[in-house]
């Protein structure tokens, strides 16, 4: 990996995603009549979050990446569009946070739908894609090289992108994210912003030192998200002193995936290829992760 | 008062490094693609096992990496690596198995990965490590006939005893006890949320402790990414964890294989137990 080399010869680079993730979100457990109560913090992401997170991204002079779900897209167009006059990046994640790894035969015609959704809105094809979840099949990365995306960011498993070789000459770019540094887990475990500040500035110290990718993902939710007043000005604060830092400067995923292919890396051979025949020959044992007593 | 320590009065407390290679094994053994948010054992490979074995040399000390076979045959030069830098390779299951196994099996298994490891590394392995703590009544005496004189798997005790497992004279093995919820980055990552400047902390009061009671310090660390220490601020909490151990007097360092044979060596100095 020592080959990786950031443009501008800069130290460190940032990259701030958001995951759109509104009402798709709360229509896996309420039907449409019933997005109240609980189930509607997808939309205080919608109306006090994301003004809010769009203020605080202008203050702080970044552009982020916010993966949105076409169906969120198709209700909120408006908002998408917005995004766009802002110099955000608009990136696909499916239409209705599917599980991409239990799509079948339906995952080539969603992934064209996310893609072709957005598109219409925006006037511009999405270059990026972010499974929900995290969860791909054998075949997602192949299908969004085939529907024309320059980079997936689903993976969690480098230090820097890089190219995955997708079919014979086809390869798309892979911008690994962290669990380290993604809002949901640790607010989902009703943990203090404090508290997921404080992991995240270890983190960011750490990353800087080395040169290393800065992956932050915050959600846009009321709920596990990062929008409310309280986070969002934690957020911001925490931002301001990685900018406080030298030679650092944020990048949105295109422009990530865009510089890794002017690298000329070489491409790494598919993840899957080499497990196939074990996986073929074992039972599924994922209920067997360890939780607390 | 507090009992008389095993360990001779120069040497106050050993530290064991014990770092579970843990790839897409982990993964592929539970029958899941190592794709997307499982990809986290494709880091250990790539960036994790690389990082803390440069931290290591930094730090001129040698650590036990626990590897499944599975693992192994996936990345057979990094761990030719981990074994020319003069770090251990230990067994750690062949898939990571952390399922019951019929006897049979789980004794193909042993003798499939200590195979695997020994092509690689180019001399006998002489400890293992169990996946996630599984082990049966039989492993041990597989093991021993593999010529391992070490296991490093049971919870039961703060310092290394003679585990006998049969009748035998020789029916015993070195047992290097660990503990997965207190010493061990996996609690802290996934389930806790410890900032990792928080579980440097956790980690020094518990090196203080045992620096002052027992002497015997066994920690178990992963290199991959997610729940694991391979990332740069927990292999930073690492590092500094070593420097605070160094800045105490009588501090050593040891493989697990190297602790076991002074083990060995000291045999009648060792508690013996029997579960069995």
């Amino acid at each position: 990996m020592n080959q990786y080399s950031w443009p501008g010869n800069r130290r460190c680079i940032g990259f701030l995603s958001v995951h759109f993730d509104a009402e798709s979100f709360d229509l896996r457990m309420a039907a449409g009549s019933s997005l109240f109560g609980r189930y509607s913090y997808g939309r205080y992401g919608l109306r006090a979050g994301l003004p809010r997170l769009m203020g605080m991204l202008a203050r702080r002079h970044i552009h982020a990446t916010f993966f949105v779900p076409a169906s969120d897209a198709r209700r909120h167009p408006a908002l998408v569009r917005g995004l766009v006059d802002h110099g955000h990046e608009v990136a696909a994640r499916g239409v209705d946070l599917e599980d991409f790894a239990r799509l079948g035969d339906k995952e080539f015609e969603t992934l064209k739908t996310s893609r072709d959704v957005l598109a219409d809105i925006t006037g511009t094809m999405p270059a990026g894609f972010r499974a929900p979840g995290g969860n791909l099949s054998g075949d997602t990365l192949r299908h969004l090289g085939e529907l024309g995306f320059l980079y997936d960011s689903s993976f969690q498993d480098a230090d820097y992108p890089y190219r995955i070789e997708t079919e014979q000459g086809r390869s798309i770019v892979e911008i690994p994210t962290s669990f380290a540094l993604e809002d949901a887990p640790v607010y989902s475990a009703r943990h203090t912003h404090e508290r997921l500040m404080r992991i995240w500035r270890d983190e960011f110290m750490a990353n800087y030192e080395e040169g290393v990718l800065v992956p932050l993902t915050i959600h846009l939710r009321g709920d596990i998200g990062s929008t409310r007043a309280a986070r969002t000005a934690a957020l911001e604060n925490l931002l301001e002193e990685i900018q406080g830092h030298e030679n650092i400067a944020f990048m949105t995923g295109k422009q990530l995936a865009e510089h890794t292919i002017k690298l000329g890396l070489t491409p790494e051979p598919d993840p899957l290829t080499a497990h196939l025949p074990t996986l073929k020959a074992t039972p599924y044992r994922g209920d067997l992760s360890v939780k607390p007593i | 008062m507090p009992q008389p320590s095993i360990f001779p009065e120069d040497m106050r407390c050993a530290v064991l490094l014990g770092i579970d290679f843990d790839g897409a094994s982990h993964e592929v053994g539970r029958g899941i693609a190592p794709l997307g948010q499982h990809s986290w054992g494709r880091y250990s490979a790539r960036c994790g096992i690389p990082r803390h074995l440069e931290m290591l040399d930094r730090h001129g000390i040698h650590a036990t990496f626990f590897v499944p076979g599975y693992d192994a045959e996936q990345h057979p030069d990094i761990v030719a690596e981990i074994a020319r830098s003069h770090n251990e390779v230990g067994a750690h299951g062949y898939l990571h198995e952390a399922w019951e196994l019929a006897a049979e099996e789980e004794e193909q298994l042993l003798r499939k990965t200590d195979r695997i490891l020994q092509d690689i590394i180019g001399e006998p392995v002489r400890g293992w490590r169990s996946p996630s703590g599984r082990k049966s009544g039989g492993t041990l005496r597989v093991l021993k006939s593999l010529g391992y004189i070490y296991d490093s798997s049971d919870k039961d005790f703060d310092l290394p005893y003679r585990l006998r497992y049969g009748k035998g004279d020789d029916d015993t093995i070195i047992e290097l006890p660990n503990n997965t919820y207190s010493l061990d980055d996996f609690p802290f990552y996934k389930f806790s949320y410890t900032p990792p400047s928080e579980v440097l902390a956790q980690w020094r009061d518990e090196f203080d402790a045992i620096y002052r009671n027992d002497r015997f310090f066994v920690l178990s660390v992963h290199p991959r990414s997610g729940w694991g220490s391979g990332t740069p601020s927990r292999t930073k909490v690492l590092s500094d964890l070593i420097t605070y151990m160094k800045s105490h007097d009588g501090v050593h360092f040891f493989r697990a294989k190297d602790f076991a044979a002074w083990c060995v060596d000291h045999s009648d100095r060792l508690e013996e137990a029997a579960f069995l």
